[in-house]
């Protein structure tokens, strides 16, 4: 039996890329293999539940937890191995603050089954079927885990030590993690994000920034920017600024905009609710000076309407943890 | 932590509405209070003491008052705590009487509101956070643009208190437009006359030596804030000295280039050498370089021959730049006639002997094209004069407010055509009459009684329609606000335009960053109560450059702004900054630029070498705007944290 410490890395409501992220440490892994038994990764690794659950409790020294809790299987994982484990990281977006999946609080559980299943070009499903926890088939009961009506982060499920946002961090960010609790360093106190940079993306964003007045907002089919100056200046939604750093600006440096992917900015509550004030600070409203009061609105309107989707561009990666956290509130 | 809680009654403002006991009773059980203390009067002399007594026996860390709005007695009670040496901003005031007593009919419903707010208010006076005031020492000197009467009385006031102040001026002399009419309304008093005592004074007087007046000057940049401004200024080589220049107009007489006089609205000529008028001050000639024969490569010196005075005449004086700290900036740099062509069918600019309000000014003046005389530009005296009021105003297409002084200018050129032309008849055309005060009525009455004078009402300028014909007689043809139409000839058109802005109120607004209204006056900090300051502190306007005004209002103005600046910027007193601002956390700042249009006080400046933004705390006013774009929370908005403003709602929710 290995006396190494052993270390997991689980998969909740996730796409898979946060288990690419692990891989994407290259020859590293080569390192965390000699110092670490990842003994349960079930994208990775053959390891069973079973086997956790016979783990003692805090047996297991890190768990990388991705993905939302979607469904009730979800849950009982995050409990189960918040229990076996006694460094739970919230790993990526989606289990840090609910990530794309959350995206799916603004509908009902009916709502999504009824799109998903039944009101779908590409659906044929003439009998109306949705799937139902229990099935009665002739070899007996089949079982699925519970669809819930919410999405939740790993956070509001159980007790989290630290959070690692990105969709998905960045491997050098999972390397200076692991490091560090190699090195034998104080940890940070509990409940800190880690893995990321001091400010916002702006700072590791190697764009021109000078002060911002916009007075339309493009989506990234409509133009093609210069690829020197601020993307946000360009009328360009960038979620950079009102997006934690630590990701090395990735997105802008490459030509294009930020989609807010690492999450709040240390001390935001609400990634949207700040990117949409910032915005609505750098809109270009000197056209109103001496515009009759009746047509303000509808000057402003325009400019937004370009914004084809808020949630989608503003809670893109956190509505799970924001203050309006959605529409359905069970 | 020890809240130490005060109740006010209030006499029975608050008492009758709600039942302090048992507000004090509930609020004794809450976390963090010390105690609950019920004073009567609060606000009065023995409230206070009674207050500040009982604050120096219980020692409370945090203070929560409930009484009156702050914006009664807020400073009362702050001012007592830093008597008794606590810092005064750990208090929190709740409004039991404005926001309840007064606004809540049920005594019930009053009490348990009364609770609530308390609890938001104990909870988030926990959070708050002692607050000092800094103080940074001040240039007590004052930089003012354009040396119109708002510009000379502004100085003058500012120099009889021992203060240094600098003018600048774009053009060669001193005065501003009144200095270059005749007569002034409403009293008819001479302009040059009215005004030269003031220049005297400026230039000679006792206090002389306390004002530099740099002429054919800009404004080229401006750095800092209030108290502590640096402003670079251009002043354009005059190849004249006029410290030494005795006026003798020696040099005008041997200049052999003449070329159209702007004064006179290139009405007449002057000479390359030349004043701008005669008796204009500084006494001292100019020369109009780009019509010099020496900008053309030649080697005139007619006028350093003519002139008595060795070294007076330069040629070759250079561009100055020249730096000046201040504390404070006024701008009074005047106005400016809307541009009576974009109303073709007056026949401005098209047809001869119609001319604005300005040009006629130019034509009674004695220093004027015409010496003084009313003449047409044939040389005969006319015979019937029309004056169209309102021209551009009142005009949604045009400019929509009323300037307020051309129907005196328009009175008094009736006036005066009736004493200089006699006879003539003179046809008012107007959309309105204004002419409000003490003062402006008699004028009116008198073109009213004129019995050679007539008044048309019209709806709109395009009601109007001049044309001549091939011997040179114009025609106006008209409808009046009745709809009838009517026709009469006239010699002689004068045009009473609106009023515009200055010039260079646009450059000089981005230079200063200070706002322009939508006509494109200076923005005041207030219409009513604050119109001499701008929204930047310690940047202010007088005069017409701010709103149409005349020469009363503009003066009064001037002295106004002076008296701002003397309350303001007293020797020896440095600038005491208030704590409740905004500040930026450097760490945390990524730079991106956000906050930096945002401030509607130019506060908040960008740092290129750290790429980090950074808030004057002179200049800000606290006011959070860029606390809540800030999208990387690097902005603290001190004593509204917030951890203090979601304390506050815990505490209301709790």
């Amino acid at each position: 039996m290995s006396k190494k410490p052993k270390i997991a890395m689980y998969w909740a409501s996730a796409c898979g890329g946060c288990e690419v992220s692990l891989a994407n440490v290259h020859e590293v892994l080569l390192d965390i293999d000699a110092n670490f038994e990842l003994v349960f990764c079930p994208c990775l690794v053959d390891g069973k539940i079973k086997d956790v659950e016979a783990m003692d409790d805090g047996e297991l020294l890190i768990t990388f937890f991705n993905g939302a809790i979607r469904n009730s299987e979800n849950e009982e994982m995050a409990h189960l191995l918040r229990k076996k484990t006694k460094i739970l990281i919230a790993y990526g977006a989606c289990s840090k603050d609910g990530g794309i999946p959350a995206l799916a609080n603004l509908s009902s559980k009916e709502e999504l089954f009824n799109t998903v299943y039944i009101n779908n070009p590409s659906i044929d499903n003439p009998k109306g079927i949705i799937p139902q926890r229990v099935t009665i088939v002739e070899e007996g009961e089949l079982r699925i885990p519970e669809f819930y009506n919410k999405v939740k982060s790993l956070g509001q499920t159980v007790d989290v030590d630290y959070f690692m946002p990105g969709c998905p961090p960045e491997p050098d960010q999972l390397i200076n993690v692991v490091n560090l609790v190699l090195s034998g360093a104080e940890l940070p106190p509990k409940g800190s994000v880690i893995g990321v940079g001091k400010t916002t993306v702006c700072e590791e964003c190697s764009r021109k920034k000078s002060d911002k007045k916009i007075s339309r907002i493009y989506r990234t089919y409509e133009i093609i920017p210069d690829e020197e100056t601020c993307l946000l200046e360009q009328g360009i939604v960038c979620m950079g600024i009102a997006t934690r750093g630590g990701c090395g600006g990735l997105c802008p440096n490459v030509n294009m905009p930020c989609t807010g992917c690492y999450g709040p900015p240390a001390g935001v509550d609400d990634q949207g609710a700040k990117m949409i004030g910032a915005l609505g600070a750098i809109i270009d409203i000197a056209a109103i000076k001496d515009m009759p009061e009746e047509d303000i609105p509808d000057y402003v309107d325009n400019i937004l309407k370009s914004i084809p989707d808020y949630a989608g561009t503003f809670y893109k990666f956190s509505l799970a943890t924001a203050l309006v956290n959605g529409r359905v509130n069970k | 932590m020890k809240v130490g809680v005060y109740l006010c009654e209030c006499g029975t403002n608050i008492t009758e509405k709600v039942d302090l006991d048992q507000v004090s009773a509930t609020i004794s059980e809450l976390d963090n209070v010390g105690y609950v203390s019920k004073i009567g009067l609060m606000c009065s002399y023995d409230g206070v003491s009674v207050f500040e007594d009982d604050l120096q026996k219980q020692k409370p860390d945090r203070v929560v008052v409930a009484a009156c709005s702050p914006r009664d007695h807020e400073a009362t009670f702050m001012k007592a705590m830093t008597k008794v040496g606590i810092n005064q901003y750990l208090m929190q005031m709740v409004n039991f009487r404005e926001q309840l007593s007064w606004v809540t009919e049920d005594k019930q419903a009053a009490t348990d509101k009364a609770i609530v707010m308390l609890k938001g208010a104990i909870a988030r006076v926990v959070q708050q956070e002692a607050l000092e005031k800094k103080s940074i020492t001040m240039n007590n000197d004052v930089l003012i643009i354009g040396a119109g009467p708002a510009g000379l009385k502004a100085a003058l006031t500012l120099a009889e208190a021992d203060r240094k102040v600098t003018i600048i001026e774009k053009s060669p002399m001193i005065g501003g437009l009144p200095v270059r009419y005749e007569e002034l309304f409403p009293k008819m008093e001479c302009g040059p006359c009215m005004l030269e005592p003031i220049e005297h004074e400026i230039l000679h007087g006792d206090h002389a030596e306390n004002i530099e007046i740099i002429t054919q000057a800009e404004l080229k940049e401006v750095k800092g804030f209030y108290g502590n401004f640096i402003a670079k200024i251009i002043k354009a080589p005059r190849y004249v000295d006029t410290e030494i220049c005795i006026g003798c107009a020696e040099c005008v007489g041997a200049c052999p280039v003449s070329v159209k006089n702007p004064m006179n609205s290139n009405m007449n000529e002057k000479k390359a050498m030349d004043f701008t008028f005669f008796g204009a001050l500084p006494n001292a000639t100019y020369i109009d370089y780009e019509a010099c024969l020496r900008s053309k490569g030649e080697s005139c010196e007619a006028c350093k021959t003519a002139c008595p005075i060795e070294g007076a005449v330069i040629f070759d004086d250079k561009e100055e730049i020249i730096e000046k700290n201040v504390g404070a900036i006024l701008l009074a740099i005047g106005t400016q006639l809307y541009d009576a062509t974009l109303l073709p069918n007056l026949g401005y600019g098209a047809l001869k002997d119609v001319v604005t309000s300005y040009e006629f000014e130019r034509i009674l003046s004695s220093g004027g094209p015409t010496g003084g005389q009313i003449l047409k530009s044939n040389g005969d005296i006319p015979k019937s004069i029309a004056i169209i009021h309102c021209v551009g105003s009142l005009d949604e297409n045009h400019k929509s407010y009323c300037s307020g002084t051309c129907c005196q200018t328009g009175f008094k050129f009736a006036h005066e055509l009736h004493h200089k032309v006699g006879e003539s008849t003179i046809t008012h055309f107007y959309k309105q009459l204004v002419f409000p005060g003490k003062s402006d009525y008699p004028l009116y009455k008198n073109a009213m009684n004129n019995s050679h004078a007539k008044f048309v009402n019209y709806l709109s300028t395009s009601d109007i329609n001049v044309v001549e014909n091939k011997k040179g007689v114009k025609t106006i043809s008209y409808k009046d606000v009745s709809g009838i139409s009517g026709e009469i000839e006239a010699d002689m058109i004068i045009l009473l335009p609106a009023t515009i802005p200055g010039l260079d109120n646009e450059s000089l607004s981005s230079l200063l960053e200070v706002n322009l209204d939508k006509e494109g006056f200076f923005e005041e900090l207030h219409g009513l109560v604050d119109s001499v300051r701008s929204k930047v502190k310690g940047i202010f306007v007088a005069g017409s450059c701010q709103s149409p005004t005349d020469i009363k209002g503009a003066v009064n103005q001037g002295v106004a702004a002076a008296g701002y600046m003397l309350s303001g910027l007293v020797p020896g007193r440095k600038l005491e900054i208030e704590p409740i601002v905004a500040e930026v956390i450097e760490d945390k700042c990524a730079g991106c630029h956000v906050c930096v249009l945002v401030c509607p006080y130019k506060a908040i400046q960008f740092n290129e070498e750290t790429k980090k933004s950074s808030i004057n705390a002179v200049l800000c006013q606290g006011c959070g705007t860029c606390v809540s774009a800030c999208p990387a929370n690097a902005i603290i908005g001190h004593h509204f944290t917030k951890e203090e403003i979601y304390e506050e709602i815990r505490g209301v929710l709790s």
